[in-house]
């Protein structure tokens, strides 16, 4: 187990250059980015700016953390985004309704995107539908769920909010948005999990080699389980920040992080030397996307325009970062074979790769 | 005692195994005749050409995106995907609306714009995934976000009404009773499946999505055969948005996301209806139908709005969950 930890880790390749530009090609042009902005704007490197930003990510981190275990384990959850509207209906209308205190309606609202996981796990792990349709299939019922409880999609709105509640979503400590905090232990947290211990070991050889991972002994059913559920919890404490910093629950609403997660996790996915899934990327990636609507919203570009430069900027970052690291990894190819090399030869196949990849 | 025991093994398997085997379709027939029961007119000639000519959009970007699957595997994270397709579609329709309708561009120069606009976008991915190096889901979503970003720039975000008549006549033209577009769809799954089962570029491309290294080995370019698939995927998109025009009478903004959910619905849950369960183009134009007759057929039993996305994923999980039990019932025997 503790050799396979190792590879997992970034570690096993690192010394060779090429997986040192494709671990860094994307941060470079990330900081070109940010020099990019400072130069244009005043405002952009301000501290209450910067802040700014991180309140703007800290519901994405959430969600698109969710969905790195979710792609560590070789699924998808599509469904991530009524999740995170479940934890918002859930908490309001606890406490509007029911007149529950705050803790317990945030529970509530753990326990609601809990129950998108459950359905989920259910159809993936219970019948064997693919991922794919059985998420796509729980974000229609509870899309449906969503429209039928509120009368066809109106808002919820709680002024009355309790404050304890509220803070949540608006306080701050030393500057730092509460969100933020959250959001930060949530990382770290996921990080240590996926990457530091037996548990994430497994959620992740469950995705490279499914059968093999279930000869090697694995209970991959309840490790899948737990992978959905979790993903769940986890959007749905998104979905409560959100309700709580606009004292609001908006159906629909958790669609706009759906792409933005899976953008995320996919960019930290293209900054590892096997193009797996992992949290410091997924990290790298929520903030990318922070930074880059922060800026050309400091640029005063139209709503409409700003749209379309955020699309156009992702893609010219990608292709850049990865032109350089495929121009890298076949330079180090070209050499003779490292001791490095022959470690990565002898490794087991890790399905990341594919023939392609250095062409 | 003894015969019960020796009798329910013999029976319960074979009626289990009936049950998969032919689950997905059973489901299908169960709720076809549930809706011709209680929809008035599920099954009457206005309903079912309706169905069709609401369902050929989403057919034809299906099908762009099932030959995108079958050339570069149905794994999720390494496998191929065309995430992009509904957004350039929804772009060619509003640059092919905005040209008839702002600068009075002849219909056919307009949709020649159209298609190129798509293709050269398919390109884009071709290259992204090809030679950039992107993993195929990353780059056609970074494609689609862009995309959509310069639809609303094209848009300005509102609706563009077209009265040209050669697109209402598009729109209203039957032949032989089949609209249009009906058959446009259905010649182009022709050529599709035509070219797939019948060419030898389509059975090296079904080889290399099957198993890349092997049909690496074998002497097949594989990279460059996955390229193809994603400019295919763009003309594809480009001749949807002629029907997208028709059927909307021009561009609306906010299509890109609805096609995008009903695109990989018919894609994915075609592939529930083929025998191996797997991504085809002819199970993209069945799951294409199935779900414009299922929304129509809500609508028609008048179930409330609100309700009908829940029934539309209860039923598609019935099917896809039918298909799976298929598999499962297939890998034990």
């Amino acid at each position: 187990m503790s050799t396979t930890a190792s590879r997992t880790r970034w570690s096993g390749v690192a010394g060779s250059a090429a997986a040192t530009i494709t671990r860094y090609g994307f941060v470079a042009v990330f900081a070109l980015l940010l020099v990019f902005f400072s130069l244009a704007s005043d405002a952009f490197l301000r501290p209450s700016n910067l802040l700014n930003v991180l309140d703007g990510v800290a519901i994405l981190l959430l969600v698109a953390l969710a969905l790195t275990v979710v792609v560590s384990s070789g699924g998808i959850d599509l469904s991530a985004a009524v999740a995170v509207d479940f934890g918002a209906w859930f908490a309001i209308v606890s406490m509007m309704s029911f007149g529950m205190p705050w803790p317990a309606a945030v529970l509530l609202g753990l326990l609601g995107g809990a129950l998108i996981g459950a359905l989920n796990a259910f159809l993936i792990v219970g019948l064997g539908v693919t991922p794919f349709l059985a998420t796509l299939g729980t974000f229609f019922i509870g899309r449906s769920a969503q429209q039928i409880g509120t009368n066809g999609g109106a808002s919820v709105s709680f002024r009355a909010a309790p404050e304890g509640f509220t803070l949540l979503g608006s306080g701050d400590v030393l500057g730092l948005g509460i969100p933020v905090i959250i959001a930060a232990v949530a990382a770290v947290g996921v990080g240590i999990l996926l990457h530091r211990t037996p548990s994430g070991v497994r959620i992740q050889a469950m995705g490279l080699q499914d059968r093999a991972a279930v000869v090697a002994g694995l209970r991959t059913r309840r490790i899948r389980v737990l992978v959905y559920v979790g993903a769940g919890v986890l959007c749905a404490a998104g979905g409560i920040l959100l309700s709580a910093s606009l004292r609001l629950y908006t159906p629909l609403a958790g669609f706009s992080y759906l792409l933005d997660a899976i953008a995320a996790v996919f960019i930290g996915a293209s900054m590892h030397p096997r193009s797996r899934p992992n949290v410091p990327g997924t990290v790298v990636g929520v903030l990318f996307l922070g930074v880059l609507a922060n800026g050309l919203d400091l640029l005063g570009l139209d709503f409409n325009v700003k749209a379309a430069v955020q699309g156009v900027v992702l893609l010219v970052a990608l292709a850049l970062a990865y032109t350089v690291a495929q121009r890298a990894r076949a330079a180090a190819e070209r050499r003779p074979a490292t001791r490095v090399d022959t470690i990565a030869t002898g490794a087991p196949p890790t399905g990341g790769i594919t023939p392609g990849g250095g062409a | 005692m003894s015969a019960l025991a020796l009798e329910r093994p013999a029976l319960a398997p074979r009626v289990r195994s009936l049950l998969a085997r032919r689950g997905p379709l059973l489901v299908v027939l169960a709720m076809t005749v549930y809706l011709a029961a209680t929809a008035k007119g599920f099954l009457g000639a206005a309903n079912v050409t309706a169905s069709l000519t609401q369902a050929a959009p989403v057919a034809l970007v299906a099908m762009g995106l099932a030959i995108v699957v079958i050339g570069g595997g149905d794994d999720v994270v390494v496998g191929g995907i065309d995430l992009s397709i509904p957004a350039t579609a929804a772009l060619a329709t509003a640059i092919v609306s905005d040209q008839l309708t702002t600068y009075g561009t002849p219909f056919a120069v307009a949709f020649a714009l159209g298609i190129l606009v798509t293709t050269l976008l398919g390109l884009l991915n071709a290259v992204l995934v090809g030679w950039v190096g992107l993993s195929s889901i990353l780059a056609t979503l970074a494609v689609y976000v862009a995309v959509v970003g310069i639809t609303r720039v094209v848009s300005g975000n509102r609706r563009i009404d077209v009265s040209d008549p050669l697109v209402v006549a598009v729109r209203d033209t039957r032949v032989a009773g089949i609209p249009l577009a009906a058959v446009l769809m259905l010649v182009v799954a022709a050529v599709l499946v035509l070219v797939m089962a019948g060419t030898p570029y389509g059975r090296r491309l079904q080889a290399v999505g099957g198993n890349r290294d092997a049909a690496t080995f074998a002497g097949i370019p594989a990279q460059r055969y996955i390229m193809s698939t994603f400019v295919i995927a763009g003309v594809v998109a480009g001749l949807s948005s002629l029907l997208l025009v028709a059927r909307g009478s021009g561009s609306s903004p906010g299509i890109d996301e609805r096609l995008m959910v009903d695109m990989v619905l018919a894609t994915f849950l075609g592939a529930a209806f083929t025998r191996r369960g797997t991504v085809t183009v002819f199970g993209s134009v069945l799951g294409a139908l199935f779900v414009a007759l299922l929304s129509n057929g809500l609508i028609l039993s008048r179930v409330a709005n609100a309700w009908v996305d829940g029934f539309k994923g209860v039923l598609i999980l019935l099917v896809v969950a039918a298909a799976a039990a298929r598999t499962n019932e297939e890998t034990r025997a």
